[in-house]
């Protein structure tokens, strides 16, 4: 059983002669087969968009969520391995609510990023607590919600490595998806401007044609705290 | 005949029918009061610092205000064992919040964090009785009440500990203008209640055997806290 130099990518508690995880790594690769995750963030809130990638006409398109409600002031995106993310979405809304219970306020998004992170980080520990895993997660996240500081993205990759971000584009077409946010992206967006961008760039690098059922987009605006749109 | 076949049962010396009894007292009221008053930009927090236990005094200057954050601060009375457990658990607890969430907590956050606190111990309880007083987000003066349990109530002026039915009724009339007819509702200053608040540690004194020796006066204001020292009878 003696491990041979070309096998440091097998188990995930062991670094690389070269100090490579390659496991995380390759969980990272997961991400970029995932369909592309888009978030923007502008003064008066914060856009998500994801493409729904439906395989089969007989598929209802409203049941592939990959927009999940963490609380009434933030919201997830994903991409990767979307089973994955049940774990890690349960613990920010556990989270979030006993920070509710806890402290009568509401978590920021920087803190519910925080949480999750640790979690992500704990696998290939036999006595890690529930929800951890024996493997990464195959998915990244991108939180994004309204709190004391304003409008907030974060983003979150499997090697629980998390940042604050303005624009991010993750999964499959986020290297095209992401140079199209630099070009486009400014800091005096509105909304609107945000959402035709958003949904522009994931028309540019999606393979279907877009219609409005392989998209979903969340909107989580200013003018109401928690004013969710699906 | 009877007598003779209990005796054959039990010995002579045995006690038959009574229950062996155990007692178990963790706790002593160490005694004293706490005063809390808030306004429209403030918040006064007064306790005398005196502890005792029975006819026994332990100490005479033992503050039972303490700090929390620069602008919550916390007035706590009752068995002095758990409030000091209870004032580093809850300062243990900032310090991992500032941690966790990179800001210090809120007065609102941290008047609900006692109150959880609390609870979880709901039956072997901390055997204290808090008031909270601080500057909330908004700026305002903020006082918050406790019993032993968790239960608590926001309130403008609030009496705590063994003088508190005597304090009470006059901070309502003093400050609350309640049971009052056709009286002038002025809006109370920082000077005034700082004066009231001496006054009524110095009638609480006289009556009550468990408060003396001297009052601690923390004012809170947005622009900063001053502490105050003013003696009271030592008998």
């Amino acid at each position: 059983m003696f491990m041979t130099r070309s096998e440091y990518d097998r188990g995930v508690n062991t670094f690389s002669p070269e100090g490579r995880l390659f496991q995380v790594e390759y969980a990272i690769e997961a991400i970029k087969l995932g369909s592309t995750a888009i978030g923007i963030k502008t003064s008066e809130g914060i856009v998500l968009a994801v493409e729904r990638r439906i395989t089969s006409p007989l598929t209802e398109p409203e049941s592939m969520e990959k927009i999940l409600k963490i609380d009434n002031h933030i919201g997830c995106a994903m991409s990767g391995l979307i089973a994955d993310s049940r774990t890690l979405v349960d613990t920010a809304r556990v989270e979030s609510q006993s920070h509710w219970f806890t402290y009568n306020e509401t978590m920021t998004v920087e803190s519910v990023t925080h949480t999750v992170s640790k979690l992500t980080l704990q696998f290939g520990d036999d006595d890690a607590g529930a929800g951890a895993m024996s493997r990464p997660f195959g998915v990244a996240l991108l939180f994004a919600g309204i709190d004391e500081k304003g409008p907030q993205l974060f983003h979150l990759d499997p090697s629980g490595t998390y940042f604050e971000c303005e624009a991010k584009a993750i999964g499959s077409g986020s290297e095209g998806a992401q140079s199209q946010l630099h070009e486009l992206y400014h800091q005096n967006m509105n909304m609107k401007e945000a959402l035709i961008t958003v949904l522009t760039i994931l028309k540019q690098v999606m393979e279907e044609k877009i219609d409005s059922n392989n998209v979903e987009v969340m909107l989580i605006a200013n003018v109401q705290r928690g004013n969710f749109l699906h | 005949m009877a007598a003779e076949l209990k005796k054959a049962i039990y010995p002579e010396n045995a006690t038959i029918g009574l229950p062996t009894q155990h007692r178990f007292d963790p706790y002593t009221l160490n005694g004293g009061t706490i005063v809390g008053v808030a306004g429209d930009n403030f918040a006064i927090l007064a306790g005398d610092t005196r502890l005792s236990e029975g006819f026994m005094i332990h100490s005479r200057d033992t503050s039972k205000i303490y700090k929390l954050t620069e602008k919550t601060f916390l007035g706590t009375c009752g068995f002095q064992g758990d409030v000091l457990t209870l004032t580093r658990l809850l300062n243990a607890r900032l310090t991992m919040y500032e941690f966790e969430h990179r800001k210090k907590m809120s007065s609102t956050a941290i008047s609900q964090m006692l109150s959880t606190v609390l609870y979880y111990r709901r039956f072997f309880p901390y055997y204290t009785f808090n008031i909270l007083a601080g500057i909330d987000t908004d700026g305002k003066g903020c006082i918050y009440s406790y019993d032993a349990v968790g239960n608590y109530e926001k309130h403008t002026y609030h009496a705590s500990g063994t003088a508190s039915s005597m304090l009470q009724p006059l901070l309502d009339n003093q400050v609350g203008y309640l049971n009052q007819e056709g009286v002038r509702r002025v809006p109370l200053t920082i000077d005034k209640a700082r004066t009231l608040i001496k006054d009524v540690f110095i009638s609480a004194t006289e009556r009550d055997m468990y408060t003396g020796d001297s009052l601690h006066i923390v004012t809170i204001t947005s622009d900063g806290v001053t502490e105050d020292h003013f003696p009271l009878r030592r008998d």
